[in-house]
């Protein structure tokens, strides 16, 4: 009889730890289930994408609090991927409005015709909205979804003593970090990539993705319907090299380009960690020069199509469509995603 | 013996319940460690959606890796009916753009005959070139708007219909290539007006494939309203959800519906009202094919928006403007 108390006695105190034990184990666990999925579509990326989630607070400075969190989910696809060819790092910064889901379908459409493609698609939002994620994972495009929201004061305020941040900026910014935290700057040459800044209501002609896939350091060509022109375009000189800027808007920027008109090679974003678009007291249409000029020169700029005579983006821009009829309540059912 | 053993089991107990209590403070103290910033609940519940959220795209990728086969697979089927999709263009600055991204679209969707018709006496270089670079099947047709029924500057754009000549001309020469062409195969189709700058996912068109007679679907942003929609009950259509004049016999955009190529063709006649007041252009064209409860509804009985009524803004000119007047404008030869 003492024996079986023995045993009940043990059996009572083993089966609590056995239990803590394979729970331990299941948490420690769960970080290889991201990497599971590789093996599954054999891609060759490997664990480098398989991020946990991460939440860190980065504060620009003690005034503007930004939470920033971060989920990476990098899906190979059978889109067709080559592995000599450069991947195209096209980043977009989007928000919601009533116009979203239709700007990034069609985007969409466009991108699943260039191979190697990398979409990183960057919220302007405090979480990820499900309207996004479900819309990434139904196109089967080789996709990264990021989010940070722009804090409120900086949208609002427009009074020229402290202008706001120009729209999309920090969603770039998150952008470029990822790409340097992602990617090492000594791996760059078996990991060619173009780094590529794609509004999501411009349109881009497929010729465009062939044009840049070429750079070496920034290449530049014309962008249309741009500082109320036909279209803005670098000037070049019979040397093939870029000299000045076809612009009427401030033509003397450093670089009187578009945020359409430019891509980058990834090896210098990597070589130059400390370049990004500044946040604040940057006058319109300086933008991109301030990237730019922590980057290249001038007479580093490689010009495409044609020497730039030819147009292959258009900085289109969509209506805000008028809900009159919704009236104070919402006339439509609101389940209904458009 | 036996109290012994009570004492034995005593101890170990306690034994337990200290050293159970220590791992409890260090897991404790190990999740704390985690993140220093202000939102110390959310880290699991965000670890726990993530892990739910992964299985279940993990389950997702498994059930859809079969379907997503390359598109051969549907073309090696005969029988399967050409999408006809008649779209009005004009010559505006952002036609190249809109042309080139619709262009883009129709590349991805099987077994479609693009039927382009400009608003011109005649055709434009520009278009000419672009359908010939598209890579689509396509047909190229061009109309003019007589004058008085031509939107004028600075008009709204709902003033006048827009393009009743040009889908009647898409459908005129549908109709005379189908009767030089005789033979039930040739009647498999279905006819969609899709405008050149509206926004269509791909699904939209496997919905509207299998058209029988006329089928509907709810189109986004259009009436002043998020979406319209017919309202399906039953499996047919007994009204119509929409903020603008509900009345209307079709109170529906020209997005929102498809209609089959055998019903075009039986009717010769049917055909768009360019003197239709506001809004009943759609209905003008309808109202002689097709009764409310014929419709077939699509989308998972109207209840998904696969199509939305997006305008692209015309682009300031005004510094071209000022610099052709200096006779520097941009050169012509690039073109836009």
């Amino acid at each position: 009889m003492p024996k079986r108390r023995d045993i009940l006695a043990i059996v009572l105190i083993v089966l609590p730890w056995t239990l803590l034990i394979t729970v331990w184990h299941q948490s420690a666990i769960t970080p290889l289930l991201a990497a599971r999925k590789y093996d599954r579509h054999e891609s060759r990326r490997d664990s480098r994408n398989t991020f946990t989630l991460k939440e860190s607070c980065t504060s620009e400075n003690s005034k503007d609090i930004v939470e920033v969190v971060r989920t990476e989910y990098v899906y190979s696809r059978q889109l067709p991927w080559s592995d000599v060819l450069p991947t195209l790092h096209v980043v977009t910064p989007t928000y919601s409005r009533p116009v979203q889901k239709a700007e990034l379908t069609r985007l969409a459409n466009t991108f699943l015709h260039v191979p190697n493609l990398h979409w990183i698609l960057v919220e302007d939002s405090q979480r990820q909205t499900p309207l996004v994620t479900r819309l990434l994972q139904e196109t089967g495009l080789n996709y990264t979804h990021l989010n940070v929201e722009t804090p409120r004061n900086y949208k609002l305020r427009g009074d020229m003593r402290d202008p706001r941040i120009p729209r999309g900026t920090m969603q770039r910014n998150l952008a470029l970090r990822w790409l340097r935290e992602t990617f090492s700057p000594n791996n760059s040459n078996s990991q060619p990539g173009i780094v590529y800044f794609a509004d999501d209501d411009n349109t881009y002609s497929l010729d465009l993705f062939e044009e840049m896939r070429s750079t070496r350091k920034v290449s530049v060509w014309p962008v249309a319907f741009v500082g109320g022109l036909r279209y803005e375009s670098p000037k070049v000189n019979t040397l093939g090299k870029v000299y000045g800027w076809k612009t009427v808007f401030d033509p003397n920027r450093p670089f009187a380009i578009d945020m359409a008109g430019f891509a980058v090679n990834l090896r210098l974003i990597l070589f130059k960690p400390q370049a990004y678009f500044k946040l604040r007291g940057v006058k319109g249409g300086y933008q991109e020069s301030s990237l730019l000029r922590e980057l290249v020169t001038l007479s580093d700029l490689e010009p495409k199509a044609a020497n730039c005579t030819k147009v292959l983006v258009w900085h289109t821009r969509t209506e805000k469509p008028v809900l009159v009829n919704e009236g104070k309540k919402g006339f439509t059912d609101s389940n209904v995603e458009i | 013996m036996a109290t012994r053993m009570k004492l034995k089991l005593k101890t170990v107990f306690v034994l337990y319940f200290m050293v159970s209590l220590m791992g409890l403070i260090y897991a404790l103290m190990q999740l704390g460690q985690r993140c220093d910033c202000a939102e110390h609940d959310m880290p699991k519940d965000r670890t726990i959606s993530r892990l739910r959220g992964e299985l279940h795209r993990l389950q997702e990728q498994m059930r859809k890796a079969e379907p997503t086969k390359p598109p051969q697979k549907l073309a090696v089927k005969p029988a399967q009916p050409t999408i006809y999709v008649i779209t009005p263009t004009y010559t505006r600055f952002v036609q190249k753009a809109e042309l080139t991204r619709l262009a883009q679209t129709f590349l991805h969707v099987p077994q479609l005959h693009w039927i382009l018709v400009e608003d011109s006496p005649h055709k434009t270089p520009l278009v000419s070139g672009f359908l010939a670079s598209s890579g689509l099947a396509y047909t190229h047709l061009h109309t003019p708007t007589p004058r008085d029924r031509k939107l004028q500057e600075g008009d709204p754009s709902w003033l006048k219909p827009r393009g009743a000549e040009q889908r009647n001309e898409g459908l005129r020469w549908l109709r005379e290539d189908r009767r030089g062409q005789p033979g039930a195969d040739t009647q498999l189709g279905v006819v969609y007006f899709a405008d050149d700058d509206n926004t269509y996912s791909l699904q939209l068109f496997e919905e509207m494939r299998g058209t029988q007679r006329v089928s509907v679907w709810p189109v986004g942003l259009v009436g002043g309203m998020r979406y319209e929609r017919p309202v399906v009950e039953g499996g047919k259509v007994v009204r119509f959800h929409t903020g603008w004049r509900p009345s209307r016999p079709f109170p529906l955009d020209m997005a929102g519906f498809a209609v089959s190529l055998k019903l075009v063709i039986a009717n010769q006649d049917a055909c768009f009202d360019g003197d239709a007041p506001m809004g009943f252009l759609e209905s003008s064209f309808l109202q002689g094919l097709v009764t409310m409860d014929e419709l077939e509804p699509k989308a998972e009985n109207c209840t998904k928006v696969l199509v939305w009524h997006t305008r692209t803004e015309k682009p300031k000119m005004k510094r071209e403007e000022a610099l052709q007047k200096q006779g520097l404008g941009s050169d012509t030869a690039v073109e836009v």
